[in-house]
């Protein structure tokens, strides 16, 4: 493309390489001494202009100018513009209710444009609902949105932990803490049942676990699938999240979980270019070690362990080793996680320029963003380009592109956690002489465990990293055909590719052979591409003053492409080799028996819409939408299905009779019903697949053959699942909207839902796929933002709070009758994740001894209660025990600013449910914690039953057992907390003290990172270290009934890399 | 696409009437879309296969492959070596044991994950097996292939309805291909099971080719492992309560044609007992059928490297093991280094299993000199491998002296002073130690000595039926018939080669005769005790125990502690002879009758 030589553009390169200079001065001196300029201005009234924009570039109607410490002040119009009359160095203040005031120094400019950072919830903001905008004013939806400014306060590497408590309604989870985690998105709740999403496709299935009840993520337009890392949280403007079906309903086949809209920031038409740089560094460390028991206390484990051996009373394979016994008679007593933890470092840098005139429009930028986790061997790094550009050909022709390039570098190294608690403290990380003390368990049965600190010093046996490219482009072209008649053509393109590589040399921590010949090494690729392509017809008119309306047609369509491959080779000539050069390897194979990286999948989707918005009067507002949509997944005669949605409003402010009324300044009642779906079912699900393994028939290659059994059965017949959803909404603004808010109530109803039901495994396949099963779902949610204290000296004090509550039930199994279905852990009536085994009623004691070996147990071991009083403990024994749904969700967000300083505290609320937590329960094999309260190995540090210790919480230690009955029961823990997300403190320098170097703002700033928790049992109890889990699965099934007491789609509480505690310095700077 | 752009701007452009430009858009814009609407919704998969390829040739083949494949989940796992071998006479726990109900019958839950796997496995297997038959009888192969592929699969749904019957007693029983989901069975009764899996072993037994033949080499279904399981399946349905007139004969019938065809079918005992379980012999004479496995990753389904995990691999090299590793050279007074170190000969110390001491060498193995399978089974010396190891009683040289001894016998007391390394005795006298949980004779059938790392799993194939079974079978087919004669004879055959080897000072001669037993001698106990020391530690104990009735009368006599106690208490009495039904099966009927629990449980 040629670059028009137009003046504009070539000026602002050269001040960019000014700004670039300046930036790269100002990055080594940054917080020294700008040296502040007195004033040299003579005081003198002159005429001052401009425009108030949003952040996304919106004008700011109705805004109020003052000039500070004067009780003079205009307001903008509709575009935005003001004109006022001011000392030549006064000071205006910008203000709208909903924006955060911004105060500037006049300095004898006689034109300042001003863009005003958005408060959540503003009632006049321009908002987007899904091809196309409105005011807020007209929406008629249950839609929230979030400004720049409130991501900021709590910077991490991705929008969706930004968001963690912030929004009502919005659920968000932590399900990692490696560097670059992101997190499991709820809006409104759970609708499907199936635990996990259809496995015909492994790799697929592993991507979209949680599809099924995911959002929709739609960038600039665009649906966005794949990694949220690779979207840079600072090129975001505002997000917009609808949440109601009638909202929703316009993304049809894939509205029913939410749908999360994402503006990027785009140019302005100021005719001036604006250089931004945001930066900041900080410092990590673990909120905390995992508490484990100590050398004295493992010690005494270990002979409890004996004592309490059910089956050879006083034996046991654990005892003491010579080494650990010196260690007890020394006092040594190895803390293996401090060993290990390392101080994590962050650091972010993002330099945009933005700018344009009225034809044309430009912003591009870079970023820099790295973190360093405090485990060694875990990192994330990104760098990211972009640049949009909206022309306006003619006076009916505009086009515009918005590309957004990342690469991405996650190196996971290992994870050594449940590693490092099994070590065992009595031996020491080094020999007497000061030498490395390889392998610090020899003598004992997991002898050949090599020393945690070769994760340090050999690291060059361990790699375990993926790079990722993405590249997603969206282009627009828009044709204004007559007055009000526009279409536009939205085309997509995305693409990403990952090559990812593991190596796993000898004499590790994380692999204890002795030879090369083991070392295990590989190669990975996969890419993945979409094209979207929507046609976009949009008809605005005004009829007789009054009668507003608005027609949006679409014809789409959309076609994903996944592809992966991959290598796997055992034994290597050195460790450098690493996973560099497979044909040394000893051996190597396209799959292996964990895991076949070769996968193909593709889906198409085809959509009709047509939406239609009317309002009478700004009083009332009608939106019909209705979407067809065809989707390549489901089997042909069942593939298109029709999405309606309608949605009504009232402005009830906006009545005659409110005239008089003056503390109401908002007051908006709005309805709406609809109906959405969702995809999360893998393409050829209606095909079905044999599983495949492998076999030897005999020596040699002759009798080598590839086996094939059938594993799931096909269903032929396939449709869409449904929700059909109804939300009632006011919206309200007293006091002159010092106080906004929104209350939502909302029923949802899922029927004919996709499921991976698992069968009978005597009828030969362990599952199939049905529609079956109805589920419902209600809530209310509250949002609240109130100015408490707005001084004429500066001083504001706002508080935005949500709070929601959600519940879900499942109203119908795979047929009527049925009523419960253990196997798959649905009962009709409860939630549609409930925790379903034997109650632990506390650890038989010696008194109880008859009455325990009438259950076939000891004194130390589990008491569960026998509810039907039969005498024995089976499945008819199990119940309800409770469910994984919070009672309430909620956050707090508190921010003052008083002259140059601006606060905040972000506060985050989740309450009522029940957490699993694996590493407290064994099965005896690949689930829970392998011997745990056996003393094998050393473990969390619990209150075990002894003969002198009569407790009722850990049973016995006992040398003979690798798992123990109702194991289970220790795993359930009140998973509540309230935690404080973010505390921010920041200064911005007074503007005349910049204007000499050409700065507009610069603002230097604090922030401190999950700094402490205020409430959570869990972390009290010393049995965890957060609540909020960081994985999933690894829960083991109940020892009565079999079923597992967390599905795989529920996030656990596991051993995994610690939270963090993270403190930021940083800076934003604007030229 | 250029061209287009060009001419969209320049239409654009113009000052036409709308009604043109619109239709120009629309039409733009359908041409982009519309181009490969149709062919979106159309899947075609290009990474998995679909059912639709078991219908071909190579899908048949592949199904059979998979069934064999499957079986690498059961034999030589942990889960299913306890439930083979736990809670018998031969055996208790070691000092890691693991599924401990199993070994003490108490609490036993039926969500165990090895009773599970066994029920699911099969299933699973049996149903790919009629879709093999199903499927196959009209392929177009030859029809020697086409006889061939449907006997295999015959065999195989056999194989799998034996140890269902076996294990869990009446079974739901499928022999149509499932293809659409349901979520109802039932459990239909022995005699009806019983009957199907003669039939299928019966047709294999004539189908099957006398020999391995390709594409299954090794020691896959054959014609003698087909009459193997027959003789097998008629023996165990004459004990059991759907007994039949003339089983007993049959089994016997089955076996003599079996010996008396050994060479026809490639055949017959190794001169040596040592051999038959010796690594490299494992498609030897003696080897009916194996559950394969080799070194290959792929074809051997398994990783290497410090935690060998796959669930398809072989770990009996570990599950006998005592933890040699931990006698330190003060033992049993603490410090001192420890005396041998883990390697690759002595293998990885799982300390699963032990020997039942009093039964194995008071009742089994008490001819420790004419009959040479006690030396043959257990592994009693471990020769120092760390340097610079000194016991109170000197310095140990590595390759030469015996660090360890596990002996058989008490030891006399100027012995065990003047012995360098440490000695265990089962009763410990004269100074000695008295074996342990963790330290006791190792069974050594399933050592793997070319293996590359020290922990990782046998890539040996695990030897399922050998034909000094056939005797055995043969013995107490005859026994049953009141045949005593024949019965001595047969376990004659056995007995005789155990006197095979050069520990018998006196020649094979003299030790032969000894090993003769008249047929006064035989007696139900006497085959059980001739079965544990020739097939010692071989996944089949309790299956026999079960079959011949004498689990009860067994565990009271030589399991009373461990076993007993709880075995005993079960209502109805030897309910725990049969396993529970997996809770899951229970759980997952959700549609039509309740699926019954074994009583019991």
């Amino acid at each position: 493309m040629r670059i028009p030589n137009s003046p504009d553009i070539s000026g602002t390169l050269i001040r960019v390489q000014g700004l670039l200079k300046l930036f790269f001065l100002l990055l080594l001196p940054v917080f020294a001494v700008i040296i502040p300029s007195s004033s040299l201005f003579a005081q003198k009234d002159i005429r001052v202009s401009g425009r108030i924009v949003s952040e996304t570039g919106l004008p700011v109607a109705k805004a109020s100018v003052t000039i500070k410490g004067l009780s003079t002040g205009v307001t903008s119009n509709d575009n935005g513009d003001y004109e006022i009359t001011a000392p030549s160095n006064g000071t205006l203040i910008f203000s709208y209710v909903g924006f955060t005031s911004a105060q500037i120094q006049i300095d004898n400019r006689t034109s300042i444009d001003v863009s005003l950072s958005s408060t959540p919830n503003s009632l006049s903001q321009v908002i987007v609902v899904g091809y196309g905008s409105l005011k807020r004013s007209d929406v008629t939806g249950a839609i929230a949105s979030v400004g720049e400014s409130t991501l900021k306060e709590v910077p991490t590497a991705n929008f969706v932990t930004e968001l963690k408590g912030r929004l009502a309604g919005v659920d968000i989870v932590s399900n990692n803490s490696n560097p670059g985690a992101t997190g499991q998105i709820r809006i409104r709740g759970n609708r499907s049942l199936s635990p996990e999403a259809v496995p015909y496709n492994a790799a697929l299935s592993a991507a979209s676990n949680d599809q099924l009840n995911a959002p929709l993520i739609v960038l600039d337009g665009i649906p966005y699938g794949g990694s949220i890392n690779d979207i840079n949280p600072d090129d975001i403007a505002s997000l917009d999240i609808l949440k109601d079906a009638s909202a929703t309903a316009i993304y049809g086949s894939r509205g029913s979980g939410g749908v999360i809209l994402v503006t990027t920031k785009r140019g302005n038409k100021s005719g001036k270019s604006v250089t931004s740089y945001n930066g900041y560094y900080g410092i990590s460390n673990v909120t905390g070690e995992y508490k484990v028991f100590n050398g004295p206390e493992y010690a005494a484990l270990k002979t409890e362990a004996a004592a309490g051996n059910t089956i050879n009373p006083g034996m046991s394979a654990y005892g003491l080793t010579t080494a650990e016994q010196a260690g007890l008679a020394n006092g040594v007593s190895t803390d293996w996680q401090k060993q290990i933890y390392q101080q994590g470092q962050v650091t972010n840098q993002n330099l945009s320029i933005s700018g344009g005139n009225d034809r044309t429009q430009y912003s591009f930028g870079g970023s820099f963003y790295k973190e360093i986790g405090v485990i060694p061997g875990q990192d994330f790094t990104r760098y990211a380009l972009r640049v949009t550009l909206d022309h306006q050909i003619n006076s009916h022709l505009m086009v515009g592109i918005n590309m957004m390039n990342s690469l991405a570098f996650t190196n996971n190294g290992g994870n050594p956690v449940g590693g490092l608690i099994r070590m065992s403290p009595l031996v020491s990380p080094y020999n007497a002489d000061g030498t490395i003390n390889s392998l610090p368990e020899a003598g004992a049965i997991d002898g050949a465990t090599v020393n945690p600190l070769s994760i340090k010093y050999n690291s060059a046996a361990i790699l375990n990293n993926d790079r990722r490219l993405r590249t997603f482009n969206s282009l627009y072209g828009q044709w204004n055909i007559i007055a009000g008649l526009k279409y536009r053509l939205n085309v997509g393109l995305d693409y990403s590719q990952d090559q990812a590589g593991t190596y796993m040399g000898p004499n590790t921590f994380y692999n204890s052979s002795t030879s090369l010949a083991s070392a295990s090494e590989s190669v990975s690729n996969s890419e993945a591409y979409t094209y979207t392509i929507e046609n976009v017809l949009t008809y605005d008119k005004t009829f007789a003053e009054k009668n507003r309306i608005s027609f949006t047609g679409l014809f789409s369509v959309q076609k994903d492409h996944n592809q992966g491959s991959g290598i796997f080779g055992t034994g290597i000539p050195a460790d450098y080799i690493q996973n560099y050069n497979l044909s040394l390897a000893g051996s190597v194979n396209a799959s292996t028996v964990n895991t076949n990286p070769w996968t193909f999948a593709e889906r198409g989707l085809i959509s009709y819409m047509a939406r239609l918005n009317y309002a009478y009067d700004n009083r009332f507002l009608f939106t019909a939408t209705v979407r067809t949509d065809g989707s390549s997944v489901l089997s042909p005669g069942n593939q298109y299905f029709t999405y309606p949605a309608f949605a009504v409003g009232w402005n009830i402010a906006n009545e005659k009779f409110m005239n008089n009324i003056n503390t109401v300044s908002t007051l908006k009642l709005r309805g709406g019903w609809g109906i959405t779906s969702n995809q999360g079912i893998s393409p050829y699900a209606t095909l079905g697949a044999l599983s495949t393994n492998a076999y030897n028939f005999g020596p040699g290659t002759a009798g080598q053959n590839i086996g094939y059994l059938v594993t799931s059965l096909a269903n032929k017949n396939l449709k869409w699942q449904s929700t059909a959803e109804t939300d009632i909404g006011l919206d309200f603004g007293i006091l002159k909207n010092r106080l906004t808010g929104t209350f939502d109530i909302y029923f949802q109803n899922t029927d004919n839902i996709l499921l991976q039901e698992s069968l009978p495994a005597s009828n030969g396949a362990g599952s199939t796929i049905v529609n079956a099963g109805k589920t419902k779902g209600h809530g209310f949610e509250i949002s609240l933002s109130s100015i408490n204290i707005q001084s004429a000296s500066g001083f504001t004090w706002s508080t935005d709070v949500n709070f929601s509550e959600d519940r879900d039930e499942i109203v119908q199994l795979q047929n009527p009758t049925l009523k419960q279905d253990i196997g798959n852990g649905w009962f009709v009536g409860q939630p549609i994740t409930v925790i379903y085994d034997v109650k632990k009623i506390g650890i038989w004691q010696q008194k109880d001894q008859a009455a325990a070996a009438s259950f076939g147990q000891f004194p130390g071991q589990i008491r569960v209660q026998d509810q039907n009083g039969d005498g024995k403990i089976n499945a008819s024994d199990a119940v309800i025990l409770g469910n994984y749904q919070p009672k309430w969700i909620g956050g707090m967000t508190n921010r003052v600013y008083y002259k140059n300083f601006d606060f905040s505290i972000v506060m985050y609320a989740r309450m009522g449910q029940m957490v699993d937590v694996p590493y407290l329960t064994t099965d005896g094999s690949a689930q829970g914690f392998d011997f745990f309260n056996n003393s094998r190995n050393n473990q969390i540090k619990t209150n075990y039953w002894t003969t002198s210790n009569p407790t009722n919480g850990f049973p016995r230690p006992d040398a003979s057992a690798d798992k123990f009955v109702y194991s289970s029961t220790l795993g359930y823990q009140d998973g509540s907390f309230v935690k404080v997300r973010s505390i921010n403190l920041g200064y911005s320098l007074p503007s005349k003290m910049l204007n000499k170097a050409g700065i507009s703002s610069l603002r230097v700033y604090i922030t401190a990172l999950n700094p402490f928790m205020i409430y959570a049992p869990l972390v009290k109890d010393g049995l965890g270290l957060d609540p909020e889990g960081n994985g999933y699965g690894g829960a083991v099934a109940s020892t009565a009934t079999a079923v597992a007491t967390a599905p795989g789609r529920q996030i656990t509480v596991n051993l995994n890399t610690p939270p963090t505690r993270q403190f930021n310095i940083g800076v934003n700077l604007k030229f | 696409m250029r061209l287009n752009i060009h001419k969209f701007l320049k239409l654009a452009n113009r000052k036409r009437n709308n009604t043109n430009k619109i239709s120009f858009i629309i039409a733009v814009a359908f041409f982009l879309t519309v181009t490969g609407c149709q062919k979106l919704l159309v899947e075609s998969p290009k990474s998995q296969i679909t059912p639709a390829f078991f219908s071909t040739p190579g899908g048949i083949l592949g199904g059979i492959a998979g069934i064999y494949s499957d079986m690498r989940n059961l034999w030589g796992t942990e889960g299913f070596t306890n439930i083979t071998t736990a809670g018998t006479d031969e055996v208790l726990a070691g000092g890691s044991a693991s599924g401990v109900y199993w070994w003490t019958y108490t609490n036993i839950v039926a969500s165990d994950n090895a009773t599970t796997a066994l029920w699911n496995i099969a299933y699973q297997d049996i149903n790919t097996a009629n879709g093999v038959l199903q499927f196959g009888a009209t392929a177009n192969l030859p029809d020697s292939t086409k006889a061939q592929y449907l006997a295999q699969a015959k065999f195989l749904r056999a194989f799998y309805y034996f140890y269902l019957v076996q294990t869990f007693g009446d079974v739901p029983l499928h022999t149509t291909f499932i293809t659409d989901a349901t979520t109802s069975d039932s459990r239909q009764p022995i005699k009806d099971i019983y009957a199907q899996i003669i039939t299928d072993l019966t047709e294999a037994s004539k189908e099957l080719p006398a020999k391995p033949t390709a594409p299954f080499l090794g020691k896959p279904a054959t014609q003698a492992a087909a009459l193997y399981f027959l003789a097998k399946v008629y023996l165990t349905r004459g004990w059991s309560s759907a007994d039949s007139t003339g089983d007993f004969a049959q089994a016997a019938a089955i076996t003599s044609n079996l010996i008396s065809n050994a060479s026809a079918y490639g055949l017959g005992l190794w001169p040596d007992f040592a051999s038959a379980n010796a690594p490299g012999n494992e498609y030897g004479l003696e080897t009916i059928f194996v559950i394969d496995r080799e070194a290959d990753l792929k074809y051997g389904e398994r990783t290497t490297g410090s935690r060998a995990s796959g669930p398809k691999e072989n770990g009996t090299n570990f599950f006998f093991r005592p933890n040699y590793p931990t006698i330190t050279a003060n033992y049993p007074a603490a410090g001192g280094a420890a005396i041998m170190t883990r390697d690759i000969p002595n293998g990885r110390p799982f300390i699963r299993i032990r020997p039942n001491t009093p039964y194995v060498l008071n009742q089994a193995f008490t001819d420790l000199v004419n009959d040479t399978r006690y030396a043959k089974t257990f592994q009693t010396v471990w020769i120092a491998n760390t340097p610079a190891v000194t016991t109170p009683r000197g310095s140990l040289t590595v390759g030469v002296d015996t660090g360890l001894w596990a002996a058989p016998v008490e030891v006399s007391a100027a012995r065990v002073s003047s012995f360098k390394g440490i000695i265990f005795t089962p009763n410990g006298t004269n100074g000695a130690n008295t074996y342990t949980t963790v330290m006791y004779p190792s069974m050594k059938k399933y050592d793997d000595p070319n293996r590359a790392d020290v922990n990782d799993a046998s890539t040996r194939p695990f030897i399922f039926a050998r034909f000094a079974d056939v005797y055995l079978i043969a013995a107490e087919a005859y026994f049953k018939m009141g045949d005593n004669t024949s019965a001595a004879a047969m376990l004659n055959v056995v007995r005789q080669r155990a006197a095979f080897g050069t520990t018998n000072p006196g020649g094979n001669a003299a030790a032969v005769i000894a090993q003769t037993i008249t047929p006064a001698q035989v007696t139900l106990d006497f085959i059980l005790d001739e079965r544990s020391r020739e097939l010692f530690g071989e996944c089949q104990r309790w299956w026999d125990l079960v079959r011949t009735q004498s689990l009860n009368e067994r565990l009271m006599q030589w399991n009373p502690t461990e076993a007993y106690t709880h075995y005993a208490t079960s209502s109805p009495a030897n309910a725990y002879s049969l396993r529970p039904i997996p809770q899951t099966q229970i759980n997952l009927v959700t549609s039509g009758p309740v699926f019954p629990q074994n009583p019991g449980y």
